[in-house]
C-alpha cells in the first residue's frame, strides 16, 4: 500500500498518520476487510515511534475506520472506504468554517437548518 | 562481440575440464590405493568420530562419481534453461553454476580424499581412523573456492546494463511511503511441524534417551531448521526516502537495507518457483529471489550489477516509487 504524507504538514504527527492511512482507504490502496501493515511496520516506513502510529490507528477506529481484532490484526472496516471520503470532507467543511469565524456547533446547527 | 563469445568458449572449455577432471580424480584416488584398503570401506563417520557405516570398495568410487555427475548435469540444465528464458540476468548463470561446480567439487574431492586416507593400511573398515580435521579442511577449501568463484562473477556481471523501470511522479511538498508482505502458509506450517520435533528431541535429549550429544545435536538441528523456516516464512518490503527495506520473519529481523544510491534500477517481473529454484530465500541464475508465491515479484539491480528480489503484491508501485526516488536522488 502506498502512504503519502505532507513535507509542510503542521498537524500532530498521530493526526497525520491517520490522515495517510484515512486518504489511502479512500482512495482504495486498502478495500474493507483487508489487513493494514502491523503498527511496527507503519513505524519504521513513517519514521514516526511506535505509540504514534498507535494512537493514529486508535483515532481511526474510535471514527469506525478501522477495526481491532484479536489474532487477526487492524482490519479495515465494512463501508470504511466511503465513510472514510465522507469524514475528509467533514473535515474540509469544519476547517472552511473556523476560517469563517464559525465553531463546530455552528455548523452542527446549519446541518439541521439544510433538508 | 566476438570477445565475449571468445570469452564463454574460454569459461565453457574451463568448465568442461573442471568436470572431467574431478570425475577422473573421485574415481583414480580408491583404484590407486585399493591394494591397501580393506575390501570394504568406512563412508560415514559419527559425531563421535568413530566410523558408523561402510560401503564395498566399488560402490566407494561410483558413488561421489555418480553425484557429481547428477550436479554437472543439473548446472548444465539450469544454464540452457538460463539462455534459453528472456532472463534480465542472464550472465549472473555463469557465476552462480561455477559457485556450485566449485564449492561440490572441492567437497568432493577432500571427502574422497579423506575416506581413502582414513581407510589406508586398515584390514577393517571398523578401524579407519578419524577424518574431522581432513573435513574441516575440505570445507574451508571448498568456501574459499566458492567465494573466488563468486568474485570472478560480480566482474564479469557489471557489463550487463539496468533494464529501465516504471517511475512515478511525486508532487513537490509530498513524501510517499510503499509497504508490502507476503507469508508462505506451507513454511509456517513446516515451521511448526519442526519446532514440535524440536521440542520432542529436547524433551529426548532432556530424559536422556538416545545418546546424550546426538540428541543434543539433533535438537540443536531442529531449532535451527525452525528458526530458518521463520525467516523465510514472512517477509515484509518498505520503500521510503532511505531506500528498499525488507525484513523477514515475524520480528522483522534480519533485514537488509538498500539505500536508494546503492540502486541502479527497480522493475517488476513474473517470477516462479521453478525459475527461481525453489521456496524461501533462493541463489539461482537470477540472482537472490525471496520466493513465498509465484507471481509478480519486486526485482532490484544495485549499483554493483547484483539482483535481488522480493515476491510482493503491488510491486510495480513499490518499483516505480523506487525509481522516482534514485531519479530525484540523482538530480
Amino acid at each position: 500500500m502506498l502512504l503519502r504524507l505532507d513535507v509542510a504538514d503542521t498537524r500532530p504527527l498521530h493526526e497525520q498518520v491517520a490522515g495517510a492511512i484515512r486518504r489511502a482507504i479512500a482512495e482504495g490502496e486498502c478495500a474493507p476487510g483487508d489487513r493494514l501493515p502491523p503498527a511496527r511496520d507503519l513505524s519504521q516506513a513513517l519514521g514516526v515511534n511506535v505509540n504514534t502510529v498507535l494512537r493514529g490507528l486508535r483515532a481511526l477506529r474510535d471514527e469506525g475506520v478501522l477495526e481491532f481484532r484479536r489474532g487477526r490484526g487492524v482490519t479495515v472496516a465494512q463501508g470504511a472506504d466511503g465513510r472514510s471520503a465522507l469524514l475528509d470532507r467533514v473535515r474540509k467543511v469544519l476547517a472552511d468554517a473556523a476560517r469563517l469565524g464559525y465553531g463546530k456547533d455552528d455548523v452542527i446547527d446549519m446541518i439541521r437548518e439544510v433538508t | 562481440m566476438t570477445e565475449r563469445t571468445a570469452r564463454g568458449n574460454a569459461t565453457t572449455w574451463g568448465a568442461t575440464a573442471w568436470v572431467v577432471g574431478v570425475l577422473v580424480l573421485l574415481v583414480v584416488f580408491p583404484l590407486t590405493a585399493r591394494d591397501r584398503l580393506p575390501d570394504r570401506l568406512a563412508t560415514h563417520w559419527g559425531v563421535s568420530g568413530e566410523p558408523d557405516d561402510s560401503m564395498p570398495l566399488w560402490a566407494a568410487t561410483l558413488v561421489p562419481a555418480l553425484i557429481w555427475l547428477l550436479i554437472a548435469a543439473a548446472a548444465v540444465l539450469a544454464l540452457w534453461r538460463a539462455r534459453r528464458s528472456t532472463g534480465t540476468a542472464l550472465a549472473a548463470a555463469p557465476a552462480w553454476a561455477g559457485i556450485t561446480l566449485g564449492f561440490t567439487g572441492v567437497t568432493l574431492l577432500g571427502a574422497q580424499a579423506s575416506i581413502v586416507r582414513a581407510n589406508l593400511d586398515r584390514t577393517d573398515w571398523r578401524d579407519a581412523g578419524s577424518v574431522t580435521g581432513w573435513v574441516i579442511a575440505t570445507l574451508l577449501g571448498a568456501t574459499v573456492v566458492a567465494v573466488a568463484a563468486q568474485w570472478a562473477g560480480r566482474r564479469a556481471r557489471l557489463t550487463v546494463p539496468p533494464p529501465s523501470g516504471p517511475a512515478m511522479e511525486i508532487p513537490k511538498g509530498q513524501r510517499f511511503v510503499w509497504l508490502s508482505r507476503t507469508s508462505n502458509r506451507w513454511l509456517h506450517l513446516l515451521a511448526a511441524v519442526t519446532g514440535i520435533l524440536t521440542l520432542a528431541a529436547t524433551a529426548g535429549a532432556v530424559a536422556g534417551l538416545g545418546g546424550g550429544l546426538e540428541g543434543t545435536v539433533g535438537a540443536a538441528s531442529f531449532a535451527l531448521a525452525t528458526v530458518a523456516l521463520l525467516a523465510c516464512a514472512s517477509v515484509q518490503a518498505r520503500v521510503t526516502e532511505k531506500g528498499l527495506e525488507v525484513a523477514f520473519g515475524p520480528l522483522g529481523w534480519p533485514a537488509r537495507r538498500w539505500p536508494a544510491d546503492t540502486i541502479a534500477s527497480a522493475w517488476s517481473e513474473h517470477r516462479t518457483a521453478m525459475q527461481a529454484g525453489g521456496w524461501g530465500y533462493r541463489l539461482s541464475g537470477l540472482g537472490t529471489t525471496v520466493m513465498l508465491r509465484g507471481g509478480e515479484c519486486l526485482v532490484i539491480r544495485t549499483a554493483k550489477g547484483k539482483d535481488f528480489a522480493i515476491s510482493v503484491d503491488d510491486a510495480e508501485r513499490g518499483a516505480a516509487l523506487l525509481n522516482s526516488l534514485i531519479g530525484q536522488r540523482a538530480k
